[in-house]
């Protein structure tokens, strides 16, 4: 134990060290910044100000979206009548878009996290290899097992790091444009039971927690094909691969019973929350609990297996 | 003497392939061995063997008396190695790279990696980037790595690998250094003769991963030792029948050369007789027989540059 901290302040400099991954925060600023300017320039952001009779405005508005849905047979806007609804009746006046929103529709970036994440996370075995460091790395009285898992733990420790970063960076440009609506405001959402009123830092943490799931697990399997082949172009790849068209091939086999083992049908636990509902239908939280944890533990076994028991031969 | 390393009948197999069939040699304190074969021979896998990155078949290899298998941890704490090329991360400067390496022992200082920079004689470029340092500098940054927490047992292979003959000279020196002042075990690997035999005390041959010989180096410097005579002299053909006929030794022409062996205590005598006869001597080589032969017949002379 005396010296993991050795080995992980090792695999952070060695990280840091690096002109790429810099490079990936500053990619992640420049999203975030520019995210801010298209929605301040594209006026997608409600603008209106909200007075003192925001009773009376919102009447007005909830007229205007029922008229929107006679004309066009649209059912669109009911959420947002809802929503109106429920404010005139709760006396909850409505709030202008402001820095928490922002930080809220950001959770979006997360998936660029993943990205990078996987990349990292590909490299990180892979690039000791291809760079022939590894044999000096492994001549240390420091077991095999002890190296894989500080890596990984440095892996996670990079994706939390940059997570931090998107969250405050979007607070902080958020504030700077839109404003703040004071510490705590809440959230009005359609949710399982209707209606309902949330604290915005409680959506912030849950639609952030649900990004993570996906990124935890594609960073492993990332990681794990990095020690399996040795390779981490190849690891890169197939896990983007698998990131982006795992969700479209789970949908197309959502019919058969069987495609609930398959990992991506697991990943978005949104499903059982607000409004969503299960790809199949006989899946609970539980089951995609317990079917992330087996996929998650399976992959650290393989690594562990390839990196620990394998030769390193000459190459 | 003590027992630095010994390899106890070590087998690799890979696949069903045999690539180390039974070697048994051991390594003295403070001596340096140096382990010779032709490119391929298994000199490579014995080294990563030694150090544990591959897995011994059969056999069992100790380092002071703790087994590479089962005492992994403890007996790698007595080696220091460069295996193959010295290769560090090309984008951290020489003491991040050296930093590196000293976080994953515990004890050693930054006092320390001072103490091994100076050893090494990088102390100008040691903040500098590794990708920009020369391969000279890269093998120096190797041995000084290596040398980071002490070790008994110092492994290198082919540690002038790219050398130009200054940096040769220089890491003669360092590794006779550590062998009689330290006391440190070197065992230097190399597919050339030549470039290890100055700095040995004792070579083991190996070839397709059987060892053929160990032979010591500086003890068969004897006067009774035959040696190979190469003369340049004037009158060749006189000088031919007083060697034959004074000396009584089998002479060979060589091109403008004459070539005798005789034992080393003999030398003077045959330059005096030759002198004697007024005969212009040039030139009069010394070969040391034995190990160069050996290494000629098994390696072939076109290996040896």
């Amino acid at each position: 134990m005396r010296n993991l901290l050795g080995l992980l302040k090792n695999e952070q400099m060695k990280l840091y060290s690096r002109w790429s991954t810099w490079s990936m925060y500053i990619i992640l600023f420049v999203l975030i910044v520019g995210s801010a300017l298209i929605l301040l320039w594209a006026d997608s952001v409600d603008e209106t100000t909200y007075g003192d009779d925001w009773e009376q405005q919102l009447t007005q508005e909830n007229e205007e979206y029922r008229e929107l849905n006679q004309e066009g047979d649209f059912f669109g806007f009911d959420s947002e009548i809802q929503k109106n609804e429920y404010r005139i009746e709760n006396d909850i006046p409505p709030l202008s878009y402001d820095a928490w929103q922002f930080t809220l529709d950001n959770a979006s970036l997360s998936t660029m996290i993943s990205l990078f994440t996987i990349i990292v996370a590909a490299g990180i075995i892979a690039n000791e290899f291809r760079w022939g460091t590894i044999k000096l790395l492994l001549i240390r009285p420091n077991s095999r097992t002890k190296i894989l898992y500080t890596k990984f733990l440095s892996v996670l420790f990079f994706s939390v790091t940059m997570l931090l970063f998107l969250v405050a960076t979007s607070f902080i440009i958020g504030a700077i444009i839109f404003g703040i609506n004071g510490w705590n405001p809440s959230l009005i959402q359609v949710g399982a039971d209707g209606v309902e009123e949330v604290a915005i830092f409680t959506e912030i943490i849950t639609q952030y927690g649900f990004n993570v799931v996906n990124l935890v697990m594609m960073t492993t399997f990332a990681f794990m094909i990095s020690t399996l082949f040795r390779n981490s172009t190849m690891a890169i790849g197939l896990a983007i691969f698998l990131m982006f068209t795992g969700n479209i091939a789970v949908e197309v086999v959502a019919k058969y019973d069987w495609a609930k083992y398959i990992l991506f049908a697991n990943t978005d636990l949104s499903q059982y929350f607000g409004s969503g509902s299960p790809i199949v239908e006989s899946m609970t939280l539980g089951f995609s609990i317990t079917v992330l944890i087996i996929y998650f533990v399976l992959f650290l076994f393989i690594s562990w297996l390839s990196f620990s028991k394998r030769d390193v031969a000459g190459n | 003497m003590k027992i630095a390393m010994e390899l106890q009948n070590v087998h690799k197999s890979i696949g069903k392939k045999p690539i180390i069939k039974g070697l048994n040699f051991s390594i003295k304190q403070g001596e340096v061995f140096g382990f010779l074969g032709p490119n391929g021979a298994g000199k490579t896998t014995t080294i990563r063997m030694m150090v544990g990155l591959m897995k011994i078949t059969s056999g069992d290899i100790k380092i002071n008396g703790l087994s590479i298998k089962k005492d992994y941890k403890e007996a790698i704490r007595h080696i220091g190695a460069i295996v193959e090329n010295p290769e560090m991360y090309p984008y951290l400067s020489g003491w991040k790279n050296l930093k590196h390496y000293a976080r994953m022992i515990p004890g050693i200082t930054d006092d320390r990696i001072r103490e091994v920079i100076s050893l090494v004689g990088l102390e100008k470029a040691i903040n500098e980037k590794v990708g920009r340092y020369s391969l000279g500098m890269r093998q120096r940054m190797g041995i000084a790595q290596a040398l980071l927490h002490r070790p008994t047992v110092l492994i290198l292979d082919e540690p002038t690998n790219g050398l130009d003959p200054a940096g040769i000279r220089e890491i003669r020196s360092y590794i006779r250094n550590l062998a009689e002042k330290e006391q440190v075990s070197v065992i230097v690997s190399s597919h050339l003769l030549s470039e290890i035999e100055l700095m040995c005390d004792r070579i083991g041959i190996i070839k397709n991963g059987e060892l053929i010989t160990v032979e010591e180096v500086r003890d068969t410097d004897t006067e009774e030792e035959e040696v190979t005579v190469r003369l340049e002299v004037d009158e060749e053909e006189k000088a031919k029948t007083v060697l034959q006929e004074t000396l009584n030794l089998n002479v060979q022409s060589e091109q403008t050369r004459l070539k005798v062996n005789v034992a080393k205590s003999n030398v003077p005598n045959l330059v005096k007789e030759l002198v004697k006869e007024d005969i212009a001597i040039y030139e009069v080589a010394l070969e040391r027989g034995s190990l160069e032969d050996k290494f000629f017949e098994l390696i072939g002379e076109n290996t040896i540059a």
